[in-house]
């Protein structure tokens, strides 16, 4: 298990750190598939209310660093999750 | 394939919202009546990674990319119902915090993603799982796909009941360019499977023996 879990992580920061650099800011297959049949304006984007916004921390300019800002703080959140989710699964069973 | 807000009618993402909490509730008290203890550490582990893996989009075909969504690698290793509970809260993280995906259409996107790509995704395994290591192999790619392309069937069910266009073609294209997407899908969740079934045999679910 131990292995697994150092594994996982290894290539989760891998992903978070290199994966940033080299990944395609194309359309994804809804955004093509909506902007070739003419509906992609009807997409409410609305103002980026949130500082990390499209996966970029926006006070910082430089993209490198904003989007492995973005990403680590996601990371965070999510391993966060799963503490707080294991212990109401625990809880859950009385044990 | 996050669908954000304004592509679905009101009474689209609102029945798909009002669907979503009572399904994501029930996988809840699922998990906590079967988890396996010795799981518990992998919740965050996973959920992390594939929050991360969602991040980076890859080239796929005519100008278009796609990432791993990770349903069904998610079923393998934290099985169907906790694995349908992380992914809902990588979307909601990822509605919330980074502004992907609506947050009317969270609902639909759960559906999507965390409820039906997660349990389609699941059952080649379950089906082939116990029939050897070249099957299982085959069953993580298949599950892969069949994870995507459930997903895109539903978001195009979902597009054409909400009059966004014409239902022949946008099947057509949901279906097209996700069927291609889904090949990096199902080979990820594939190579991903194998190598961690390296470091534990008993890993990747439902286990061998079962």
């Amino acid at each position: 298990m131990k292995r697994v879990i150092l594994f996982l992580g290894g290539l989760t920061l891998t992903l978070v750190l290199l994966g940033v650099l080299v990944a395609s800011s194309s359309p994804d297959g809804l955004e093509a598939v909506a902007e070739s049949l003419g509906f992609s304006d009807r997409a409410v984007e609305g103002e980026p209310y949130s500082p990390f916004a499209d996966y970029e921390f926006r006070l910082i300019d430089s993209s490198w660093p904003a989007q492995v800002t973005a990403g680590l703080l996601g990371v965070a959140l999510m391993y966060g999750f799963g503490i707080v989710f294991g212990r109401l699964v625990r809880r859950g069973r009385g044990g | 394939m996050h669908i954000p807000d304004g592509f679905l009618s009101v009474p689209v993402w609102a029945a798909l919202d009002l669907a979503a909490i009572p399904s994501v509730g029930y996988f809840v008290r699922r998990t906590q009546r079967s988890f396996e203890d010795s799981r518990i550490p992998l919740l965050g582990v996973l959920g992390s990674f594939v929050f991360a893996a969602q991040m980076i989009n890859f080239p796929v075909v005519a100008g278009t990319s796609g990432h791993l969504i990770g349903g069904a690698l998610l079923a393998f290793t934290l099985g169907p119902s906790a694995a349908t509970v992380v992914m809902t809260a990588i979307l909601l993280v990822q509605a919330l915090v980074f502004q992907d995906g609506g947050l009317l259409a969270l609902g639909a996107n759960v559906i999507n993603m965390a409820v039906v790509g997660v349990w389609v995704g699941y059952v080649p395994m379950k089906l082939l799982g116990g029939r050897g290591p070249n099957l299982r192999g085959f069953a993580a790619f298949l599950g892969g796909w069949l994870s995507l392309m459930a997903a895109a069937l539903l978001a195009a069910v979902e597009l054409s009941l909400s009059d966004m266009a014409p239902s022949g073609p946008l099947f057509a294209s949901m279906l097209g360019i996700h069927a291609v997407t889904g090949v990096a899908e199902g080979l990820i969740t594939a190579v991903t499977l194998t190598a961690i079934q390296r470091l534990n045999r008993s890993f990747v679910l439902p286990s061998e023996a079962a």
